[in-house]
């Protein structure tokens, strides 16, 4: 064993002694073969012509005395990457196309996989987070209480609210967010704080102590890391609050950012015994060892005794059990699986790119392999040096696609898609690297192989007497790289069918009226602080006043809202209409309830449709009044005229306060755009009964002066001059609001469409190296054609259709391909078909244009050939 | 000149190393040998040999040492080392006991 161990390595590192000692050995045989032949009588030249006969090949020989030697697997590898290399530099052209080909289909691959990687694959920052569920509904405090009570599955349980809260200790008033939890919540996620402690259940009571949790996010922005902050103690809506614990900075919650936690039961006791206002998200912790099965089946049971119990606000209620994980990627993940199939067809047009250009220069390297095979060197031995040089350049390849990665991925962060938060840029991490590595070596080795195995295919002798004249070249590498370029075509297709979808869903959904005109409009959120505008008489003088000195300023016209379109919040009540039949408690249809101050239909421009808008007359003490939507009107008054009809919240024990219809709105749409328009319901603020909906949104419109900045000034000078700890916040653009609910759609068009543009350049790269290639083997053919008195119109048509037959093939599997492949996407599409046809027909004559594009430069310069100059060639 | 025989797989290396057992030998020496021995019967080819001579070094049954021939020029000798002395025995009792049973059956059966 160690003989032949030192032998290997002798025979390794001592190469050239060893390579001489067996040159020496072999001719000291050879000289005495001769010696032998011509002392039997032959002369020198005929001995020598024998003793090559017999003892054969000398290279061959040697090549297997080196097998012998067993080192020949290591020796040739050095030996073929160190020709590779020196290969590659002489062609750099050659080897820039290939690497830069594979680094954008291994880059684009690598940053979508690292996306999926950290969005989908990663599991929740939070102990044990298999156990970690969700409930789908909301749920009030009440109930949540009694689940913990009585569940046998469930180890733990919390929930939560996001409410602003004003903080006054700065230098002007701000609104922080904060998460109103139970005691239960934090201990269910299971992070231990950095500093201090967690609000502990006795603390978690009505008239508790005011302490909260701050994030490290707030203790580091707002409290300048003070290592000491633990009984620090800070003004938020009127109230001292008290630091007990800090968060590390990698917590935050699943959904939900905040800057502190404070207890329920002592922010907002007046919400907390409320068991029909389900405002909780919650999140529960299983038992060890329970199945969601078992825990599902357990709240049923739970959820049934809570209906017979209550069943006007718990009659109806479902409660669904979500793993955590599946919870929060569940939106995004058929957009994310999509491009994830999207960046793998470009990796496959850019692999048959890649196997396309080593074909080529196979078939251009052939003499080569054929005298190197002529002088002895086994196909296995070539096909390794193919292999090798392939690998290099894959892993080239994915080195650059890498670099490429990183950068795609710092723009996907900047894109901001919402869905994306989990996501933080790419880590560097070994899985990253495995998965570059593997599919770099697979990439180079698969791809290296098959053209190889065409070039170094067949007969030597007949390769050697014809490649010289540079017409024979492998009818199997010929025919893979038809297939290779048709496949490339048929891939581009596809996702260019799948981008125009993208793209038209997306125009669509931006051509969606939102209801009302969005330009030049200003909003900003306030909200007033309990103290002093706990009454509704309060806030509505606040409000009067406020707009009445906005509308003063020139140009401007204000009025607010409870919840802007598309601002994310939405409260709807249930209720009933004079009249009508009563209806089972708990099963009054729900309205959305906005209230309004102002002229707000004017300044949103929102027609009325019917009847006349809210006016400063519907005020304090007049007769109630509300304008409804389009769609209220369908819903509940489909064939009557709802002007005069009156209409109530639904109330258990109080009397009823009609409202009459004034007015019908057109629709509005307040989620986002690709959503059916709701019911809505306006009322004017000052006959508002609720005083705990003390925030309000400005909608400011300012004609014809694009300066806005100045405005914002203005307005806030306005409001504090009223009142200066009253916190301005959430200034945008009705715009900006609007676009930012089309932001995921936006991100999957951008992505789609940007992967589609590179895999019509790849394709048209691919088919543009094939005919150019084709075009100079056959300089001869042409050469003749010429001779024989073709126009160059002939030759160019006659290029351009060997072309076109190539890209439509492959286009015409594409269409079949695209109208499966589309129907996957059909969730991610807004009101566009899947097999949309004019989509099909607009894709396919593009991709059709740019093939006959790629081919016409090597056809012109078809025409060019001379004929004399063609025929003497080589 | 009598009909050559195609050696069987395995055998040429029992052949080399029963060659080089009594004094070292060159390859040359070694093929002429063989052939002389046999009658012009075995004739190895430069293709068998030199790549059969290297597998053995490399397995340390042969050992390599640069010497002068016999007409003074530098030739690599072969000879047997005592890993290679038990391989032949072992490698030769197989081989006589494989012959005497094919020979058997062929009187017999």
């Amino acid at each position: 064993m160690l003989t032949d161990l030192q032998y290997r390595l002798r025979s390794l590192f001592r190469r050239r002694k060893v390579e001489t000692e067996m040159d020496e050995e072999l001719r000291f045989h050879y000289d005495h073969q001769v010696k032998k032949l011509m002392s039997s009588g032959a002369t020198h030249d005929e001995a020598v012509r024998q003793a090559r006969l017999v003892t054969g090949g000398a290279e061959q020989l040697k090549e297997e005395c080196r097998d012998a030697r067993g080192v020949q697997f290591v020796e040739n590898f050095l030996r073929d990457l160190r020709y590779s290399l020196r290969m590659l530099r002489k062609s750099p052209g050659f080897t820039i196309v290939a690497v830069l080909t594979l680094a954008l289909g291994i880059g684009a691959n690598t940053a979508i996989f690292s996306v999926i990687d950290s969005v989908l694959l990663s599991p929740l920052p939070y102990p044990d987070p298999a156990r970690l569920v969700t409930i789908k509904q909301n749920d009030s405090l009440q109930n949540i209480d009694d689940i913990r009570r009585q569940t046998k599955t469930l180890a733990k349980g919390g929930g939560l609210t996001t409410e602003r809260m004003d903080y006054t200790g700065g230098s002007e008033p701000l609104q922080i967010r904060a998460a109103y939890v139970n005691a239960g919540l934090l201990e269910t996620l299971d992070v231990a704080p950095m500093l201090g402690r967690l609000i502990s259940p006795d603390e978690d009571v009505k008239g508790g102590p005011h302490n909260m949790v701050i994030t490290h996010h707030f203790w580091r922005e707002f409290l300048g890391a003070d290592p000491n902050v633990i009984g620090r103690s800070l003004t938020l809506n009127g109230n001292r609050w008290s630091v007990i614990g800090v968060m590390p900075p990698t917590f935050s919650l699943p959904e939900d950012e905040t800057d502190i936690f404070v207890s329920l039961w002592v922010a907002y006791p007046e919400a907390a015994p409320f068991r029909g206002v389900h405002f909780m998200r919650t999140y529960w912790r299983l038992n060890p060892n329970v199945t969601l099965e078992q825990a599902q089946a357990d709240l049923d049971g739970i959820a049934s005794r809570l209906a017979r119990q209550y069943p006007d606000t718990e009659g109806k209620r479902q409660k669904t059990l979500v793993p955590l994980h599946q919870f929060l990627v569940g939106e995004i993940r058929p957009a994310l699986l999509v491009l994830f199939g999207a960046v793998g067809l470009v990796f496959l047009i850019a692999c048959a790119n890649f196997a396309g250009l080593l074909t080529a220069r196979a078939i251009a390297r052939r003499q080569e392999f054929v005298l190197r095979a002529s002088l002895g060197a086994g196909r296995a031995r070539l096909l390794a040096q193919a292999i090798v040089e392939s690998v290099v350049l894959s892993l080239l390849g994915g080195a650059a696609g890498l670099g490429l990665a990183k950068w795609g991925t710092s723009l996907l962060v900047s894109l901001e898609p919402a869905d994306l938060d989990r996501f933080r840029g790419i880590q560097m991490d070994a899985r990253l690297f495995t998965f570059i590595f593997a599919l770099s070596l697979l990439t180079g080795i698969v791809f290296g192989l098959i053209p190889a195995l065409g070039a170094t295919d067949g007969n030597a002798s007949n390769a050697l007497k014809d490649s010289g004249r540079g017409t024979t070249a492998g009818k199997f590498s010929h025919a893979f790289r038809n297939v290779l370029v048709a496949a490339e075509f048929a891939l581009a297709l596809i996702l260019l069918v799948a981008a125009g979808l993208m793209i038209k869903g997306f125009a669509r959904l931006q051509s969606v009226s939102p209801g009302f005109n969005p330009s030049e409009v200003i909003t900003m959120h306030l909200q007033l602080p309990i103290t002093r505008y706990d009454k509704i008489p309060q806030q509505t003088a606040f409000r009067r006043h406020l707009l009445s000195r906005l509308n003063g300023l020139p140009g401007v016209e204000a009025a607010m809202v409870t919840d802007l379109p598309f601002g994310g919040n939405y409260l709807d009540h249930r209720f009933v209409i004079d009249g009508r039949p009563p209806v089972p408690v708990g099963n009054e249809p729900t309205v959305q309830t906005l209230s309004v101050m102002g002229d707000y239909f004017g300044v949103m421009e929102i027609p009325i449709l019917a009847g006349r808008g809210l006016t400063e007359s519907d005020r304090e003490n007049q007769p109630l009044a509300a304008v409804v939507s389009e769609e209220f009107v369908r819903r509940f008054f489909p064939n009557e005229n709802p002007l005069g009809a009156r209409i109530d919240f639904a109330r258990t024990n109080e009397p009823h306060q009609w409202m009459t219809i004034v007015g019908v709105a057109r629709d509005v749409k307040h989620g986002t755009l690709n959503e059916p328009p709701e019911a809505s319901m306006y009322s004017p603020f000052a006959q508002a009964d609720e005083d705990w909906r003390r925030w309000m949104s400005l909608v400011v419109r300012q004609r014809g002066l694009a300066e806005s900045s100045g405005l914002v000034a203005q307005i806030k000078q306005q409001v504090w001059a009223i009142d200066n700890q009253i916190p301005v916040s959430e200034i945008r653009s009705m715009e900006d609001w609007m676009s930012a609910s089309l932001a995921r759609q936006r991100f999957n068009m951008l992505l789609l469409g940007l992967f589609a543009g590179l895999a019509m350049l790849l394709a048209a790269v691919g088919i543009y190296g094939m005919m150019a290639y084709r075009v100079s083997q056959r300089t001869n053919e042409i050469g003749i054609h010429m001779a024989l008195g073709a126009q160059r119109t002939d030759v160019l048509r006659f290029i351009l259709a060997d072309g076109a037959k190539l890209a439509l093939g492959g286009i015409a599997v594409g269409v079949l391909g695209a109208a499966a492949v589309t129907r996957v996407m059909a969730s991610l599409l807004f009101e566009v078909t899947p097999t949309a046809p004019a989509t099909f027909v607009v894709t396919t004559f593009l991709l059709a244009a740019v093939a006959l594009a790629a081919c016409y430069i090597p056809a012109r310069r078809a025409t060019r050939v001379d004929p004399m100059v063609a025929l003497r060639y080589e | 000149m009598p009909p050559r025989i195609e050696l069987p797989q395995g055998t040429l290396d029992l052949l080399i190393l029963r060659c080089v057992a009594n004094e070292p030998q060159h390859g040359w020496a070694i093929s002429e040998r063989l052939q002389q021995i046999s009658n012009d019967v075995l004739r190895v080819q430069q293709g068998s040999l030199y790549p059969a001579l290297h597998r053995l070094e490399r397995r340390g049954w042969i050992a390599a040492k640069w010497g002068a021939s016999e007409n003074n020029r530098r030739a690599k000798f072969y000879s047997l080392t005592r890993k290679g002395e038990k391989q032949l025995d072992a490698e030769r009792d197989a081989w006589e006991a494989l012959t005497a049973a094919v020979a058997q059956v062929l009187r017999t059966a």
